[in-house]
């Protein structure tokens, strides 16, 4: 494949997948909540018995979720709840305590009841429920099968905007998210890039890549992000030595973990994008390996994990088995204090 | 706190915003590396200045803070931290979330996207909880914080040698004897651009003591009528009263 990571081949081929894909309708990307038609008609005391009744469903989990894995609260479940409604009001802002009126929702009463059942009897995650997540200023379309960009990961996209600010020249070069998810950090990136510069977003699964896709369009950053379905630096291909900067947030959590996490996420989100294997270092130990040839010199990489230990674990990696080919290695701590990213510099 | 109530609060060290910043001397020692914020210590706490009371901070410059009657010169006031742009108010800010439980990251899913503010400077703390992304919960912390920092944070006013400055003329009703044409029309409570008046509004009844009748006089209004200007804003009002209460005047109702 040719490799011209120019806006006009980007723009007469905005997707070049690596291996090709079954046919696109297995892989169509859902359309959240909030961006589907209000094409269902519902009178708001109808909508006011069906809030009084989820509030109820809410209200009997008190905190037993969160005693029993730290899942929500009733707290947290009445705030989701009131992002549901708000996403599936036609108006978001409209105020059904008002009297008796007939109003359009974007998804109808049968499936509201249906959707929280799911969420408290299933603990189905409230974003694939309504389908996209609020990151940063995006809002990302997810569903099952991708993981739920977290929290966490924003740093990261404000750490690449830091090194772009400070070294113009990165922000004018090819970065790479390795195993994209959502698109997130391909996103978030994207677009704080220069007029030049450009993403690579690969990931093994076809749901990511059609979910990802799908995100890059409605960012209309089909000239900027390329998504290419493979395993890590095998898309790759033929970029040794090319990129400016590579971020990447891939399984980390030990396997020995997975059987015992919070049921919305163990239950519900897919192993291949959480399980990192015996230790959960897998991925990251071939990542940083892989940026050692894919960067080019003075080109940045920042890794999400687990926390101190694996930073550590990836630090020691990085100066013994990678020894020279490095510079300023950095454990940087979460909003929460937790030692969560890796960042350095290709020498 | 109730916000706080489910969660343990806790301090993020400085954010990386604060990198660049120049509190970073002298406020902040031992940064050894862009990204290694571990080890940054915050803020001499004698420097800030809480009077309990209303909570009325007084600004005479950029490092220290004392009572009105000592201020002189200042060169970064209370009103220019309201003009400073977004990143910049941001760089003065220590920020922090609510800790989650356990390791975070891919473990979990748990929206708390709360976030709060501390404006090291002065220390006024701003936090917003009620949205869906962090990202929009910092933005509206921030605006948060600029009322809190229009209503807490004053700047020492001369009575004797008084002018309004434009900003305080733009929110007065037009009916002002002191107000111009070109301060074009009046200004309501939902525009941005009502917080700066409104700061100068209350530098000016504390620096008369909490007397309506005579910030009145001086703006060219009657009594009631700057008491309706008062009373059409919530924090507006509740600031004046807190000063009011704290000369034991009876509040504006
Ligand atoms: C923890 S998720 C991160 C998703 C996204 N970057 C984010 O931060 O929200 C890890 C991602 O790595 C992908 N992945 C797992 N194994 C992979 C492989 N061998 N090659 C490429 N991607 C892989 C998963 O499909 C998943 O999307």
């Amino acid at each position: 494949m040719k490799l011209g990571l120019t806006r006009a081949c980007f723009g007469c081929r905005p997707i070049c997948y690596t291996t090709s894909l079954p046919s696109s309708t297995l892989n169509k990307p859902q359309i959240p909540i909030f961006l589907r038609p209000p094409a269902y008609s519902a009178t708001s005391l109808d909508l006011r018995k069906w809030h009084e009744w989820a509030k109820g469903l809410a209200v009997s989990v008190g905190s037993s979720f969160a005693d029993a894995d730290n899942g929500p609260d009733t707290n947290l479940l009445c705030r989701e709840l009131n992002w549901l409604l708000q996403d599936s009001l036609e108006d978001p802002k409209h105020d059904i305590r008002q009297s008796n009126e007939s109003l359009m929702l974007r998804t109808s009463l049968d499936d509201l009841y249906h959707l929280w059942k799911q969420r408290i009897e299933q603990r189905r995650p409230f974003q694939y429920i309504v389908g996209c997540e609020h990151w940063r200023d995006l809002v990302l379309s997810v569903q099952e099968g991708v993981l739920i960009p977290r929290p966490e990961t924003e740093l990261i996209v404000d750490m690449a905007f830091d090194e772009i600010s400070k070294n113009e020249s990165l922000g004018q070069g090819l970065w790479a998210d390795m195993g994209t998810g959502s698109g997130a950090l391909a996103i978030g990136i994207g677009r704080t890039l220069g007029t030049r510069g450009r993403v690579i977003a690969t990931d093994l699964s076809p749901v990511a890549v059609s979910v990802t896709t799908y995100n890059v369009s409605r960012y209309g950053l089909q000239d900027v992000i390329e998504v290419k379905q493979g395993s890590w630096f095998e898309p790759l291909k033929g970029f040794e030595g090319k990129f400016a900067g590579i971020v990447s947030n891939p399984p980390y959590i030990p396997s020995e973990h997975i059987p015992k996490l919070q049921a919305e996420v163990g239950r519900h989100e897919p192993t291949l994008a959480l399980d990192g294997g015996v230790g959960g270092m897998d991925y990251l130990i071939h990542l940083c390996s892989g940026a050692a040839t894919m960067l080019r010199g003075g080109g940045f990489f920042m890794f999400e994990t687990n926390g101190e230990e694996q930073c550590k674990l990836i630090i020691d990696f990085m100066k013994n088995e990678l020894a020279g080919r490095f510079c300023n290695l950095n454990a940087v701590p979460d909003f929460s204090d937790i030692q969560r990213f890796v960042t350095g510099v290709r020498r | 706190m109730a916000l706080a109530a489910h969660f343990n609060l806790i301090l993020l060290r400085l954010r990386l915003q604060l990198r660049n910043s120049y509190y970073r001397s002298p406020y902040v020692s031992s940064v050894n590396s862009p990204f290694n914020l571990s080890k940054i210590t915050i803020i001499n706490a004698t420097r800030i200045r809480r009077l309990q009371l209303g909570c009325y901070y007084c600004v005479s410059n950029s490092h220290s803070y004392t009572s009105s009657s000592s201020s002189s010169s200042s060169h970064l006031d209370a009103k220019s931290y309201l003009q400073l742009s977004d990143g910049e108010l941001m760089k003065q800010c220590e920020m922090s979330t609510f800790k989650a439980s356990g390791p975070g990251g891919q473990h979990r899913n748990k929206r708390e996207s709360a976030v709060r503010l501390k404006h090291l400077p002065t220390g006024v703390i701003a936090q917003a909880v009620e949205d869906r992304s962090q990202h929009k919960n910092r933005a509206s912390a921030l605006r948060r914080l600029r009322t809190l920092l229009a209503l807490k944070v004053r700047n020492p006013v001369d009575v004797d040698a008084y002018s309004p400055p434009l900003e305080l003329l733009q929110i007065l009703p037009l009916k002002s004897t002191v107000r111009g044409a070109e301060s074009g029309p009046q200004i309501g409570p939902n525009n941005p651009k009502f917080v700066l008046g409104m700061q100068a509004l209350i530098d000016l009844i504390f620096a008369v003591e909490g007397s309506i009748s005579e910030a009145a006089k001086i703006l060219g209004l009657s009594t009631g009528a700057l008491s309706r200007l008062i009373l059409s804003d919530d924090s507006l009002r509740m600031a004046v009263n807190d000063l009011r209460a704290s000369k034991d005047l009876k509040p504006l109702k």
